[in-house]
């Protein structure tokens, strides 16, 4: 009865979210890696609920008709006991009933849900074999893109370092230009200064000369002047009056 | 048709006449022409002297009483001569005026007239050579018109008709000066 009581208790998912729903008897394991929790993701939920229902259905009858089969065709226990290999034989009156009810459900898995649940993963199947390539592609296109950048970055690089290069020597070109530029206009500012200044000195020599000259002529003006007499002022007239020439010649 | 200049010449030759008519006699005939000189020489020296003669907003008498206070101690006939001059505006005339008096003067005297100007006054040796020399140069006889000007520190200058002879120590100091200081600056 041990048996019997551990059918009963078989787990019907009670107690587990919709997303962890896993159909009693059915393992997985001959299906591609994750398949299972695929089929939990990806299977619509009333598909779910429908084969989930089927299978507690059957668990449920199975204890019944097992009931059944032992109130109609049960062993004695003696004769259980005296013979122990009894054990190790199906006893028909649970085996077939539990046999139609596999079988029914198999007809009905396969009937109702394989081919969506087939359908689906070959779906995904190439759904993810899409996505693959679609990835694959897009590493590809970004290793390529990627590439690119850097070569566009090496050759962005190099055109900076030449810009500054560029840069550089263009403005050591303006400065020498600009350095060259002042020298010469300091060396003409100072010709031009010593130009005035020569001027300047000879300007002033002139008008010293041209005092001394004024001053001296003054002085001797003053003193002639003053120092001479009449009759000297009368020699001196007769004497210009004799070397002065006509009126025709002035 | 008479142009201006014509007509300015005729005008002043018109003037000049007048006054040589009003002189008495040779010496007031230089008297006139001296004085004539003296005041062409303050009018044209004097700005506001000869802006207030020209003045037309003042009475011509207000004019020729300044004319008259101005060159007090000329001959009166020269004063009423200038007086007409100032009151027909027409003092501008004055150094051709000057000019044509000189030449009719001349004309009237028969004599060239020579403006000398000395520090001392001449005496008549020197008048005498003066005369000799220029009544060859000039074709006539020479009459001297003479100046004391201390200014020019010795020696003489003449001048007539607007040629002029430089024979003063001021002016030889002056070329001296100028030659001095062109070399320096040479």
């Amino acid at each position: 009865m041990k048996r019997n009581s551990e059918a009963r208790e078989a787990p019907i998912n009670a107690g587990m979210p919709d997303s962890e729903l896993i159909c009693p008897g059915r393992s997985g394991a001959n299906w591609p890696e994750g398949g299972r929790a695929m089929i939990n993701r990806r299977l619509p939920k009333a598909l779910r609920l429908a084969a989930c229902g089927l299978a507690g259905v059957f668990a449920a009858i199975s204890p019944v008709l097992v009931f059944a089969t032992e109130a109609t065709e049960s062993v004695p226990l003696e004769e259980n006991e005296a013979n122990p290999l009894t054990l190790l034989i199906p006893n028909p009156g649970e085996f077939i009933p539990m046999l139609v009810g596999f079988i029914v459900l198999w007809v009905l898995l396969a009937k109702f849900a394989w081919p969506t649940i087939t359908g689906m993963l070959d779906k995904r199947v190439e759904t993810i074999k899409g996505s693959l390539e679609q990835a694959e592609n897009a590493k590809t296109e970004s290793e390529r893109l990627l590439a690119e950048h850097k070569a566009q970055l090496d050759e962005a690089k190099k055109q900076s370092a030449q810009i500054i290069a560029d840069a550089k020597t263009a403005a050591e070109l303006v400065r020498a230009e600009i350095t060259a530029k002042a020298q010469e206009e300091a060396q003409a500012m100072l010709a031009k200064a010593s130009a005035a200044i020569e001027a300047e000195k000879k300007a002033a020599i002139a008008e010293l000369q041209g005092s001394v000259a004024s001053l001296s002529v003054a002085v001797a003006g003053r003193v002639i002047g003053t120092q001479l007499s009449e009759a000297e002022h009368r020699s001196i007239i007769e004497r210009y009056l004799v070397e002065a020439g006509s009126f025709d010649a002035n | 048709m008479p142009t201006d200049r014509t007509q300015t010449r005729k005008a002043s030759e018109v003037y000049a006449e007048v006054l040589l008519q009003a002189a008495q006699g040779p010496d007031a005939i230089l008297a006139l022409s001296e004085q004539l000189g003296q005041a062409l020489g303050t009018i044209v020296g004097s700005i506001e002297l000869r802006a207030a003669l020209s003045d037309a907003s003042l009475p011509a008498e207000a004019r020729q009483q300044i004319a008259a206070e101005v060159f007090a101690g000329f001959d009166a006939a020269l004063l009423a001569w200038l007086g007409v001059l100032i009151e027909r505006g027409d003092l501008g005339l004055l150094p051709r005026i000057n000019e044509a008096y000189l030449y009719a003067a001349e004309e009237a005297l028969g004599a060239v007239i020579i403006d000398v100007t000395t520090v001392v006054p001449l005496d008549d040796q020197l008048r005498q050579q003066l005369k000799q020399k220029y009544a060859a140069q000039l074709g006539g006889e020479v009459i001297l018109r003479e100046h004391i000007d201390d200014s020019i520190v010795g020696g003489i200058v003449m001048s007539t008709h607007g040629r002029r002879i430089d024979a003063s120590i001021v002016s030889q100091l002056q070329n001296a000066r100028a030659t001095l200081t062109q070399q320096q600056a040479g």
